[in-house]
């Protein structure tokens, strides 16, 4: 495939998740992640107190197609882009924010953490994030899944749908 | 392209079901979704009409289990097939590891199913992708259908060059969805190993 893909591990990794752990602390939010264009999960960070969060496979699934979608509308109307995302209701809200071309950083938070400290610190340690991501960004080819691997999941393949 | 997770020590492939309206996509989806072990599967979401018609896209990730240390999932969508939903469909293929062509067997969709294949083409060539450059499996849906027609007729104008594999399939019983799966799986893994 032609998109490069973002492979954080290691150093990167824990700068990444230092920087959300940073951001959940600044803002007073319940949780952040760091997803990719495609809608998986590259780091994500709970605070302590918070209750356990959705199935976070379906959060960023929704949440990078509803990005998209709003990319298609900036571009329909004439703009590069539209930076942020906020969504709010009574009780919790959402706020997305670009992290260059690759990543979105996402911030979930309630009526305890005022919005405009979560766009603050949202918007700051997007900025932090996006260096990050691009030294983490690596040719598909060198992702090292080897023929052993792909046997293995073959296996599996036959036992999850049978043979 | 697959995405890995070392620190989740998680890998993640996307495949998309793609065809025209009504052609079984969302069925195909919801027939996994029963019959795999609960964990096996993620929650299930539809973003749809009130009469179940896809809006967005499906959404169903299942996990295949762990291949070297590696927890490996494939994270299932299918497209909104109407025309008129291009703009969405388009977005859903970002980062795509394989397609499922889900094609409708009725005689009068034909045509439909033709028009679909054209515009896959045409989206993957907004991403710089040829139809060639990804692992694609054609199902042909419906084949309960009384007057389905012959798979070699639906083949010849969704591939006339017959480079994709075909299966038959009856979603809402089962039938073929699972071979279809696995075979656009197999494929997927065979590609990423050998890039």
């Amino acid at each position: 495939m032609v998109e490069p893909a973002v492979a954080l591990f290691g150093e990167a990794y824990e700068r990444a998740a230092r920087v959300l752990e940073e951001l959940l602390r600044e803002s007073g939010a319940r949780y952040t992640l760091l997803l990719d264009r495609k809608g998986f999960v590259l780091v994500h960070k709970e605070a302590l107190w918070a209750p356990k969060p959705p199935a976070l496979d379906s959060l960023a699934t929704l949440i990078a197609g509803n990005a998209a979608a709003t990319q298609a509308l900036a571009r329909m109307l004439g703009e590069p882009r539209f930076n942020e995302l906020l969504h709010q209701g009574s009780a919790h809200g959402l706020y997305v924010e670009e992290v260059g071309e690759l990543a979105l950083l996402v911030v979930i938070f309630d009526s305890s953490a005022p919005v405009g400290r979560v766009k603050l610190y949202g918007k700051r340690a997007a900025q932090v994030l996006e260096s990050i991501t691009q030294e983490a960004v690596v040719n598909p080819g060198t992702l090292g899944i080897d023929s052993e691997y792909r046997d293995g999941a073959n296996a599996l393949l036959d036992e999850l749908f049978g043979n | 392209m697959s995405t890995i997770n070392f620190a989740a020590r998680e890998i993640n492939f996307k495949i998309v079901y793609y065809g025209p309206g009504m052609s079984g996509k969302t069925t195909n989806l919801k027939w996994v979704f029963q019959q795999i072990p609960q964990n096996r599967k993620g929650e299930m979401v539809s973003l749809a009409t009130e009469d179940e018609r896809t809006l967005f896209f499906d959404f169903l990730p299942v996990d295949l289990g762990e291949v070297k240390g590696f927890k490996t999932r494939f994270h299932l969508y299918t497209v909104p097939g109407q025309v008129f939903y291009n703009a969405s469909r388009k977005l859903i293929l970002r980062g795509v590891d394989g397609i499922v062509f889900v094609a409708d067997s009725a005689p009068n969709r034909l045509r439909a199913n033709a028009e679909s294949m054209r515009n896959l083409r045409e989206n993957l060539a907004e991403y710089g992708i040829k139809l060639e450059d990804i692992p694609i499996v054609l199902q042909a849906n419906k084949r309960d259908t009384p007057d389905a027609l012959p798979v070699e007729m639906i083949q010849a104008v969704i591939d006339p060059e017959r480079r994709f594999p075909i299966f038959e399939a009856v979603a809402t019983t089962g039938m073929g969805v699972f071979e279809t799966l696995k075979a656009v799986s197999r494929e997927v893994l065979s590609r990423v190993a050998s890039s």
